[in-house]
């Protein structure tokens, strides 16, 4: 029973933190989807 | 004694202490959300009042200096008060403060969300974050650096949980005469509230000379882990605190520079568009949370001293790496080191309670730690202020903006370097500050 108490514990603990790494996974996706443009132009130095 | 005080949380016989470090986490996640507290600000500008983003932009920084400042302050009487009591204190003060900016946004008072998220909310977070520490520390004798780093992994998701959903309330909300922040904020009081007093009420203290089953402390000493204790009023009179405040600060300086800024330097260095350094910045906080744990983890094997020495020194070699990524435009080389870099950032945050502990003992724990936090207050301006000191001379002296970045890796390695020494000076504290053990009440 102790040990349900943990575990239960646990997964209430891990739902949003799972919910959040979600998020910032979906968020991470277009880095390694999309075409890098050109850098930025160089600016002549003064 | 009552329900909040520090003998009401003593554990019975038959206790599971692995129900204390989702406490702990339950109260770090939801205070973590300060680091996410940046989704607001264009909202704030947008609500009618006339604030200008460099004005909203002081809220998050009145909350992360208070944040120190109370846990320096309050970290005594956290230790006398115990861990329920301090959990609830942060919880009235960090969802009371967003209440408090929820009237500030409805009223148009600025000074109002000061007050609130800044100064009440900023004591909130100082209490929220070094109250479980020295209780895990007891729970996990075996496994100090484990126990905290899981704590501190907590604080890390906290800012990935605060975020998207106050992205989700604010849309919710949002309506032709609100912006929605005002509700949100309303609405994150209540749900944090909840998240940190069920923290509260489920988080116990070993009772007096408990030990983990079958685990004895070792008989021969390591020199670097003290069987003694020293008081919070004497600890930061040591060099060895002063050592270790540098270790922190400078630790936190080099990573700070690079997250607070990761999303615009991963745009001018690869010339990616902004959705993708978004995408860059949100990668970066998992390794945030993830490095908080693993290293921390590592750190009971390997000891404290080294485990720093490996931050230091790996660190610096990967900030020395970052220009050459950028010039051979390997990106995936540069999301590796820069990943790697901010895995041992977190871990820098989550390894320094375990060293503590080592060095001055459980006595006050907490309350040290509190005082060490001040390092990260320094930091936070220390950090953010080189990169963007130095990226935009170097703009305006004419360099390209791609390569704009690559003094300051340099000077962010220097840092390490600096704190390299600091770790290589820390040695096991002088006899003469241990606490008098015949005088323990």
């Amino acid at each position: 029973m102790k040990r349900v108490v943990v575990i239960l514990v646990w997964v209430l603990i891990f739902v949003p933190l799972a919910w959040g790494v979600y998020h910032s996974v979906q968020k991470s996706l277009p880095l390694f989807q999309g075409q890098a443009e050109p850098p930025s132009p160089s600016r002549p130095r003064s | 004694m009552n329900f909040f005080s520090r003998e009401a949380t003593v554990a019975k016989p038959g206790f599971n202490r692995w129900l204390v470090p989702p406490a702990a986490i339950a109260v770090h996640m939801c205070i973590g959300e300060v680091y996410g507290f940046s989704v607001f600000n264009v909202p704030l500008t947008e609500a009618g009042a006339g604030w200008t983003i460099p004005q909203v932009g002081w809220i998050y920084s009145i909350a992360l200096f208070m944040l120190g400042l109370s846990a320096a302050a309050f970290g005594k009487w956290v230790e006398r008060s115990g861990p329920r009591k301090t959990m609830v204190m942060s919880a009235v003060c960090f969802c009371g403060g967003l209440l408090i900016s929820a009237l500030g946004v409805k009223l148009k008072l600025l000074w109002l969300i000061y007050l609130g998220y800044g100064v009440t909310g900023g004591i909130g977070l100082g209490l929220g974050y070094i109250s479980p520490v020295s209780t895990l520390i007891k729970w996990f004798p075996d496994r100090p650096g484990m126990a905290t780093g899981m704590a501190i992994m907590g604080f890390g998701g906290g800012a990935l949980i605060g975020a998207p959903l106050g992205v989700k309330l604010m849309e919710y909300f949002k309506s032709a005469t609100s912006v929605g922040v005002a509700e949100a904020f309303i609405a994150m009081a209540g749900l944090y509230a909840v998240s940190m007093l069920f923290g509260a009420l489920i988080v116990r203290v070993p009772a007096e000379g408990w030990k983990p089953e079958g685990w004895e402390p070792k008989e021969h000493a390591k020199p670097m882990i003290t069987k003694a204790n020293v008081a919070v009023d004497v600890a930061w009179k040591t060099p060895q605190f002063w050592c270790l405040w540098v270790v922190l600060c400078m630790n936190v300086s080099a990573g700070i520079g690079i997250l607070g800024q990761a999303s615009k330097m991963c745009s001018d260095m690869f010339g990616v568009s902004a959705l993708v350094g978004g995408g860059f910045a949100g990668l970066l906080s998992i390794f945030n949370m993830g490095g908080r744990f693993v290293w921390s983890s590592v750190s009971d094997y390997t000891g404290r001293k080294t485990v720093y020495c490996i931050y230091f020194l790996l660190g610096a070699l990967l900030y020395c790496a970052v220009p050459w990524t950028q010039s051979t435009q390997n990106k995936a080389l540069f999301v590796a080191a820069t990943a790697v870099i901010i895995t041992m950032y977190g871990g820098g945050f989550a390894t320094i309670p375990a060293y503590l502990r080592d060095m001055f003992g459980t006595y006050q724990v907490g309350a040290i730690h509190g005082r060490l936090i001040t390092a990260w207050s320094v930091a936070a301006l220390l950090g953010p202020s080189l990169v963007n000191y130095i990226s935009t001379a170097q703009i305006d002296s004419g360099v390209p903006a791609a390569e704009a970045y690559n003094s300051t890796m340099y000077l962010m390695a220097g840092l390490l370097m600096v704190g390299l020494v600091a770790n290589l000076l820390v040695r096991p504290v002088d006899a003469k500050y241990h606490r008098n053990e015949s005088l323990k009440p």
